[in-house]
This record gives structure tokens, C-alpha cells and sequence, in this order.
């Protein structure tokens, strides 16, 4: 089997992938959603969709938004809260990169079964594509930092966008526009909320977000 | 040019953010008015959209948009005098918010493309988070972080979803416009592996945003945290908003044969949601979470009778737009409660038959109606829904959805009682009642309920048939 280019940048993804299950500090976390971030607004580029001019602008401008505007917006928003840098892990390290290689080993073994005809040439896509949306997940659940939190939830959303734009040529540019500003205006929203958390708590550990139940 | 109704509130509520208290308040109101009569000739009148491969008029997305429309016109009366009693800081981000939030409603109910309507949805979560921390305590700051946080999370599995029904076209090697009524078309060749699982990614997701447990977790936060205003829109409209695109894929499920699936599926998510409900209004002790847990109830009966199809997707409906109206008349009448006694828990409360006669003649007779007793039209959509439950040889499911609703009645008596008729001083004689019942704080829930029972009696001829249109794709009706 040959390995397309679009796999070897594939395969960069899922060592970042495992590196942010071992991460424990928050600013390296950060750079690994940008970096997923471009890969996601560029491979669509490569995957035979046509090479218009809007096309071009297109993912230029989600390039922009989610490799630089969404990550810059959330370092910003550590850097004037000032908070501590690590991601205060519900789930232990070790454990997580455990987690970690399972969760890679699973995805290609499930994506091998399914045989999505329209991504069948590029080995890696699916398995990345589900890694990417189970890591933001784990993230989610397993890190009581609310940065970290959103950052899971951002890593999701590439995993999503990963899947969305090679699957189908349908979705049109419109649209995933109009999904990519939703995107970051839940971003924005997010962490405007972390500096009220911060402001009010002074800290973003969401184990003091506990007093509202039942 | 449909598009005009969601339009007209969108640069309102921009407008509003820059204006002064007095003004915006006004325009809060007008824009109200503007959008019923919209709405009502977009009824009357059935245009085609200007997007039209985006924005679709449909009977499900109309009877949802009088519905908004009505709830947003009445409650925005209220919120002029809500605002006066109470102290909100920056009251134009307020407004401004109401307006956008009552804008990408609207949006919702005219969608027809299927990642449209996933933007409108999630645009929905995020005009109202300011809403929710309107109060700007530690309290409502957790309820928004975790309103925005799980909604948004769900709604990704609802954006997943929509993937796969993209994908479900490509195996199929169907080409056609990625619009919910075209899809219902061609759903027979859609791949049916590929759609089955984008509807359960879909139900997970917009479920979440709908309140059905086990993902109903933020609800009780997010709407007891809300002033009034904000949880009467939350739990009126915007429940029924995520319904909507529930709804519009089980349509394209039912069109491609796999309706008993999807059925399945609902019935089982809506039970749960009963029962969850059930099991937490029980030990409920402050008010505005007990009315929020009864919401959950009435989305789990909702998706209940709409999974048994066939009468029981009529009576459907009639529960959901007769729970709009009760329920968004409650939450305007917690917030009197809230205003007069100062305080959430159900211990600070009491005697309000004689305290407030008013605000209790509404507040009681809300209970009565989202409890399911006649007059009121929440007791139509039940008695169809178990009834066809009947018919379809559910018993076991029918049993256990007769039993939750009596425990939910018991459990939610025996706090109205407390609220209604209990000792309110308690040995301290300087408590006092700080409110004075204004007509334009009691009358948008009288007008509510009143509605609500007039169409028990008398349903015009046009609603009828919108209902037995939206239904009949779903393989629901009167038979």
C-alpha cells in the first residue's frame, strides 16, 4: 500500500492526538488544537474537491479562524486570567496515553470495517477523524479544567469538520461557513465565561461548579 | 420573502444593544407585534421562501412559529413590568438578547436544509446564554457555563449526525438537494445502515437541547437561573425548537420504511424522560426547578407519543403546543412569586391564595393544566397519546407512562399546595409582600391560559389541518 501525503499529515495528527492525552500543561495543549485546526481546513484542499477561487478564499479563511483566531482567543483569555497552567487531570497521565493508544488502535480497526467508499484511498482519514472527536470527548470528561474543557470541545469540533468535508462534496461552502462562525462564537461565548468564572471563583477547576443539582 | 420574520427581530435586537432602557423596552414590544402579524399572514398566506433551497415553509415549522410568536408578543409585555420591579444591570445587552434569541427561533422553524437548521439550533444556544446570566451570580454562571457547555457538545453529536445522513446519500448515490423535503422524497434509496445511525446521533444531540434524560442535566439550572422572562421563552419555545429537528428527521425516517426503528427509539428516550422527571420533582424545594423538571416530563411525553405514532403522534401536537402555553404562564407567574416574596425555595413562600389572589388564580390554574386535567388541552393530547399507546399493544410502556404521570401530579400537588395555602409568616410577622400585582403582570398568563383553553373547546379549521399535515408524515392522524 502506498502512503498518500495526505496520510503522513495525517499520521502527524494522531501523535498529536496522543500527545494531548499525556499533556499536562495547558499553553502545549493550546498549540496541538491549532495544529489540528490547520490540518483540518487544509486536507479537504487535497481530497479531489474542485480548486475554485472561492474554494481557495474559502479555506484560507478557515485556516485562519481555526488554526490562528479560535487558539489565539483562548490563550488570550489563560494569559489575562492568569490561572494555573495545568489541566488538573481526573484521570491520571499514564492512564490517559493507555486510553490514548487504545482509542487509535480501535479507531482503525473500526474504520477498516465500515469501508466508506468515498474515502477508501486515504488510510488514515476516518481513524484520525473519529480519534480526534473520542479525544475531545475524553477531555471533556476526564480533565476538571474548564480550559481544558473547551479545548476538548474544540478538538471535537475538527474531528466533526475533519469528517463533514472529505465525506461528501455536498456540504457547500455557505454553509460550512455559517457552521465554522457558530463555532467560533461558541468559542468566544466560552471564554468570556471562563474570565467570569475565573472573576468569580478565582479559579477555573469545575469542581466549584457543584452547587447546582438535582 | 419569508425571511423577513427572523430578519426584522435579528436587526432589532442589534439595534436594541445601543439603545436607551425606556426605548429599548418599547422596541422590545413592537418588535413582538411586528413579528406576530409576520407570522400570522406567512400562516394566512404560505409564501415561498427567497433561499428556497435553505428556508422552507412547512405545517410543522408554522404551527411552531405562531406558537413563538404569540409566547414572545404576550411575554414581552411582561418583561416591561418585570424589568421595572426588578434590578437588572446593562438591560439593553438584555433586550438585545431577547430579540436575537426570539430571531434565530424563528430561523429554526424555517429551515429545511439540514445543516441550516443545525446553525440555527446552535445559534439558539448561543443568543441565550447572556440570557441566563442575566443576574450575574455565582449561581447563574455555573448554569450558563454548563447550559453552553453540554448544548454545545450535543449539538456537535446532532452536527455529526447530519454528517452521516450526507453519507447515507453518497452510498445511496442519490442526488439531490440536501434539504429535509427532498430528502423525505428519496428517502427509500438513501442507505438505511447510515441513516440509522445519523438519526441517533441527531436524537442524542438535539435530545440534549430538547431535555431528554439522561442529557436533561443543565435544564433545571439553566431555567431556574433565568429571570422569568428569559425561562418562559427557554421552556416554551426553545424546547419545541429542538423537537422540530427531531421531528424533521424521523420524517425522513418514517418516509424510508424505517419509522418503527426511530419509533423505538423515541419512545424509549421519552420514558426515560418521564421517569427522570418523575423520580427528581418529588424532593423538589425551590419552585422554578420543580416547574423546569416538569418540562422534562412534557418533552418525554412529547417524544413519547410521537414515537407510538398514529393517534398518539396527534395527541403529540396537542400536548406540545398546549404545554407552550401553560408552561411559559407558569414561569411568568414564578417570577411574580419570585418578585413578591423574595425568595426560590418553596419554604419562603406560602399563603399566596390571600397574599397574591391574582398571581395565584394563574399559577394554580397552570398547575391544573399542565397536570393534564380537563378543561385544558394538555388533557386531549394525553388521553390520544394513551389511547394509541393502547391501540398499538404498548401496554407495559403505557402502564409505565400512566404511573410516572400520577407520581409527577402527586409530587407536583403536594408543592403547589405548600405555595399556594401553607402558613406564610411562620412566627415572623415583618414578612411582607413586596409586590403589587400589576394588570400587565398577570394578564399575559390569563390571555395564555385562556388560549389554551379555548382551543380545547373550539380548534379552527386551519390549525386542524396544519396539525393533520404535519403528522400525517410522521404516520400520525385521527384514525
Amino acid at each position: 500500500m502506498i502512503l498518500h501525503p495526505v496520510d503522513t499529515i495525517l499520521s502527524l495528527v494522531l501523535l498529536s492526538v496522543l500527545f494531548s492525552f499525556g499533556s499536562s500543561r495547558l499553553p502545549g495543549l493550546i498549540m496541538v488544537v491549532g495544529f489540528q485546526g490547520i490540518v483540518a481546513s487544509i486536507v479537504p484542499l487535497f481530497i479531489g474537491h474542485d480548486m475554485t477561487a472561492g474554494g481557495m478564499i474559502f479555506t484560507l479563511v478557515t485556516l485562519l479562524i481555526r488554526g490562528i483566531i479560535i487558539p489565539m482567543s483562548i490563550y488570550i483569555a489563560i494569559k489575562r486570567v492568569a490561572i494555573r497552567r495545568e489541566v488538573e487531570p481526573i484521570i491520571g497521565y499514564h492512564a490517559s496515553i493507555l486510553c490514548g493508544l487504545g482509542l487509535i488502535v480501535a479507531a482503525t480497526y473500526v474504520s477498516r470495517q465500515l469501508n466508506i467508499p468515498s474515502i477508501s484511498e486515504y488510510t488514515l482519514l476516518f481513524p484520525t477523524a473519529i480519534a480526534l472527536l473520542v479525544t475531545g470527548m475524553f477531555l471533556l470528561i476526564a480533565r476538571r479544567n474548564a480550559i481544558a474543557m473547551v479545548l476538548g470541545y474544540i478538538m471535537m469540533e475538527n474531528g466533526i469538520y475533519l469528517v463533514g468535508t472529505t465525506f461528501s462534496v455536498r456540504a457547500r461552502h455557505i454553509v460550512e461557513f455559517g457552521i465554522l462562525l457558530d463555532v467560533l462564537a461558541g468559542v468566544m461565548i466560552m471564554a468570556i465565561i471562563l474570565q467570569n468564572i475565573k472573576r468569580t471563583f478565582d479559579d477555573v477547576d469545575t469542581a466549584l461548579l457543584r452547587t447546582l443539582k438535582e | 420573502m419569508v425571511e423577513i420574520v427572523f430578519l426584522t427581530p435579528f436587526i432589532t435586537g442589534i439595534i436594541a444593544f445601543f439603545l436607551p432602557k425606556a426605548i429599548g423596552r418599547q422596541l422590545l414590544v413592537g418588535t413582538g407585534a411586528v413579528h406576530l402579524i409576520l407570522s400570522v399572514l406567512i400562516w394566512k398566506n404560505r409564501p415561498e421562501a427567497f433561499f428556497n433551497s435553505y428556508f422552507a415553509v412547512t405545517p410543522e415549522g408554522l404551527l411552531s412559529l405562531l406558537v413563538i410568536s404569540l409566547l414572545f408578543f404576550l411575554i414581552s409585555i411582561y418583561t416591561i413590568s418585570y424589568l421595572k420591579e426588578s434590578e437588572i444591570q446593562a438591560e439593553n445587552i438584555f433586550t438585545g438578547f431577547m430579540l436575537l434569541f426570539l430571531s434565530t427561533m424563528t430561523m429554526v422553524t424555517l429551515s429545511d436544509h439540514i445543516m441550516v437548521l443545525w446553525i440555527a439550533i446552535e445559534a439558539t444556544t448561543l443568543a441565550s446564554a447572556p440570557l441566563i446570566y442575566t443576574h450575574r451570580s455565582s449561581a447563574s454562571l455555573e448554569a450558563t457555563w454548563k447550559y453552553v457547555l453540554i448544548c454545545s457538545v450535543g449539538i456537535a453529536m446532532a452536527l455529526l449526525g447530519s454528517v452521516f445522513i450526507t453519507l447515507s446519500m453518497d452510498i445511496g448515490k442519490v442526488d439531490a438537494p440536501l434539504s429535509f423535503s427532498s430528502l423525505t422524497m428519496v428517502a427509500t434509496t438513501l442507505d438505511p445502515m447510515w441513516l440509522k445511525v445519523g438519526f441517533i446521533f441527531i436524537l442524542v444531540g438535539y435530545g440534549t437541547k430538547m431535555g431528554l434524560a439522561p442529557m436533561h442535566t443543565w435544564l433545571p439550572d439553566a431555567h431556574s437561573e433565568a429571570p422569568s422572562p428569559a425561562s418562559a421563552l427557554l421552556s416554551g419555545v426553545l424546547l419545541n425548537c429542538a423537537y422540530l429537528g427531531i421531528f424533521k428527521t424521523n420524517k425522513i425516517m418514517y418516509a424510508a420504511g424505517l419509522g418503527d426503528f426511530s419509533g423505538t427509539i423515541l419512545v424509549v428516550f421519552g420514558l426515560m424522560s418521564i421517569l427522570a422527571a418523575a423520580t427528581f420533582i418529588l424532593k423538589q424545594n425551590e419552585y422554578k426547578r420543580m416547574l423546569a423538571y416538569s418540562s422534562i416530563e412534557n418533552m418525554g411525553i412529547i417524544a413519547f407519543g410521537t414515537g407510538i405514532g398514529g393517534i398518539a403522534a396527534y395527541g403529540a401536537m396537542i400536548c406540545m403546543i398546549h404545554h407552550s402555553l401553560i408552561k411559559s404562564s407558569l414561569f411568568l407567574s414564578s417570577g411574580n412569586i419570585l418578585l413578591g416574596y423574595g425568595d426560590r425555595m418553596i419554604k419562603g413562600t406560602g399563603d399566596m391564595v390571600s397574599r397574591m389572589p391574582k398571581t395565584f388564580v394563574a399559577f394554580f390554574g397552570g398547575f391544573a393544566g399542565i397536570s393534564g386535567f380537563p378543561p385544558f388541552g394538555i388533557f386531549i393530547g394525553e388521553m390520544f397519546i394513551i389511547v394509541g399507546a393502547f391501540r398499538t399493544g404498548h401496554y407495559v410502556t403505557a402502564g409505565i407512562f400512566i404511573f410516572s404521570l400520577c407520581v409527577i401530579f402527586a409530587g407536583f400537588a403536594n408543592q403547589v399546595m405548600k405555595i399556594s395555602f401553607d402558613d406564610f409568616n411562620k412566627g415572623d410577622s415583618n414578612k411582607t409582600i413586596q409586590l403589587k400585582e400589576k394588570a400587565s403582570m398577570v394578564w399575559p398568563q390569563y390571555i395564555l391560559l385562556l388560549t389554551s383553553l379555548i382551543l380545547c373547546f373550539f380548534m379552527p379549521d386551519t390549525l386542524y389541518q396544519t396539525i393533520i399535515d404535519a403528522v400525517t408524515a410522521i404516520g400520525g392522524g385521527l384514525k
